[in-house]
């Protein structure tokens, strides 16, 4: 059992607000994120989950007139101070997406992208990340021996377990997930929570989930977020059992959203 | 097109649970019931439809656990949908296992019944009485997810304890005065002890009902009074 109280913590947000067109997205997010763990963010349509996902590695930097207030500190590094270097916060912390994506390279180039980004040119350096990337996203055995095909032959299952390895190839300390079992089967589905729940040992990982029981699954703490607003958080088990708050209760027992 | 709501299809599904636990509760404490009338008027006969009846409530109760997992198996339940589930299939437990304490006192009233009471019978049926009380308040605690109720059961049990203590202490006088009756005496106070334990598991339905509601593990004991050093 996890006890958030106790766990070193990877990612502390305070006071966040996040605006897009000047409408507020975040209100006043207040989170502490446990090394080592799985966080889950849970919530209905709309309410903010993906957009805090996107806060931890600045994706929302891209969106015309998002503003973000507040803070979000990565280890004792505040990711919004002006010093920041994006490239090196998203070698950080790494993101896999709801559908599988691939760039139109091969199985191989996709793993050895990100080293070679950040200047990895020795070919053998170059090999043993990308083996062991793709071991570690239980892959390897299924791509070993066709490594040089194209990413886009794979099975969507496959792709996202690649997407996941192109991911952890920079070695991140944070992973982040938004839905990223949406697109895919039952059987493909339970392969990338069984990499989550492996990959936990080594990366800090957030994921968006629709799934309820996928979070139940795989997470140790879960977060419900509304409108906006996080509304609790806790030990997973504490959430889908007996949760503290009569919205969450009526969320995860389907009374709305 | 019928408009279906998965949000309705499971209150109704557990409504369902919830009057086949409600059926099985009044088919246990009627059991006990009856075997305890059947001591108290010897009745041979009642005493037998109580132990044959007995596979019956087996029988509902093994169909309540089956619904149940059923029940998670389709609806993959969460928070008070999970809670409810999880303590009908305890509760379901609790009622046929109280049902067999109605067959365990019918078959001492069977033994019992070819000889006079070695005294009138007051305390035990009393005993009955509130046990009965405790299952059906308990049964409409869940049925209305009252916690007052339920903690209501939780203080009955002080007085079958109680009552317990006293059949004890008499029966040892007269065992004492007339070893003659010793035999007839011991059935009489299993039958005492046999009813004290069916308050215990009407105690966890009640403890059960408050985990439904209020997400918290109670035990009776935070409820009842504090427990006397020695009893």
């Amino acid at each position: 059992m996890s006890d958030i109280t106790r766990d070193v913590m990877k990612v502390k947000i305070e006071n966040l607000f996040l605006y897009y067109e000047g409408v507020m997205a975040l209100k006043n997010i207040n989170m502490k994120i446990p090394n080592k763990s799985v966080t889950a963010l849970i919530g209905p349509s709309g309410c903010g989950k993906s957009s805090l996902l996107r806060c931890l590695n600045r994706m929302n930097d891209f969106v015309p007139n998002a503003k973000v207030e507040g803070r979000i500190y990565l280890d004792d590094t505040d990711i919004y101070s002006p010093g920041m270097d994006l490239i090196e916060l998203r070698k950080k912390v790494g993101m896999v997406f709801q559908r599988p994506n691939p760039f139109p390279m091969s199985i191989y180039d996709n793993v050895a992208f990100g080293p070679r980004l950040h200047g990895v040119t020795d070919r053998s350096r170059l090999d043993e990340i990308v083996e062991n990337s793709l071991k570690a996203s239980a892959l390897w055995d299924e791509v070993k021996d066709i490594l040089t095909r194209s990413a886009l032959s794979l099975s969507g299952g496959q792709q996202q377990r690649l997407c996941v390895a192109r991911a952890i190839a920079v070695n991140p300390e944070v992973l982040l997930m938004d839905e990223p079992t949406s697109a895919l089967d039952p059987m493909a589905t339970a392969r990338i929570e069984q990499l989550i729940r492996n990959l936990k040992n080594h990366f800090t990982i957030v994921i968006v989930t629709h799934n309820m029981q996928q979070a139940a699954r795989i997470s140790d703490v879960t977060a419900f977020l509304l409108m906006g607003e996080l509304v609790e958080m806790g030990p997973t088990e504490k959430i889908f059992t007996s949760p503290e708050d009569q919205r969450t209760a009526d969320y995860i027992t389907g009374r709305f959203g | 097109m019928m408009d279906i709501n998965i949000r309705e299809h499971i209150d109704l599904e557990l409504k369902n649970l919830e009057e086949k636990l409600l059926k099985l509760g009044k088919l246990a404490i009627d059991a006990v019931s009856q075997s305890v009338l059947a001591l108290k008027e010897q009745d041979v006969d009642k005493a037998k439809a109580v132990i044959e009846g007995d596979k019956n409530l087996d029988d509902m109760a093994e169909d309540i656990d089956m619904s149940c997992l059923k029940f998670m198996a389709r609806f993959q339940p969460l928070g008070q949908d999970l809670r409810t589930v999880s303590a009908i299939m305890h509760m379901a437990v609790d009622l046929e296992r109280i049902g067999d304490y109605g067959a365990s006192i019918a078959k001492r009233a069977i033994k019992l019944s070819d000889r006079p009471h070695i005294k009138p019978l007051l305390d035990i049926p009393r005993i009955e009485s509130d046990i009965r009380k405790m299952v059906f308040l308990a049964l409409d605690a869940l049925m209305e997810k009252d916690t007052k109720k339920a903690e209501d059961v939780c203080r009955m049990d002080d007085e079958v304890d109680d009552l317990e203590r006293q059949i004890f202490r008499e029966l040892l006088l007269i065992m004492i005065e007339r070893p003659q009756v010793i035999e007839q005496a011991t059935e009489l106070l299993l039958v005492a002890r046999t009813l004290e334990r069916a308050g215990d598991h009407a105690t966890n339905l009640a403890e059960r009902v408050i985990y439904i509601v209020t997400g918290k593990k109670i035990s009776a004991s935070q409820i009842r009074r504090p427990r006397e050093e020695n009893s």
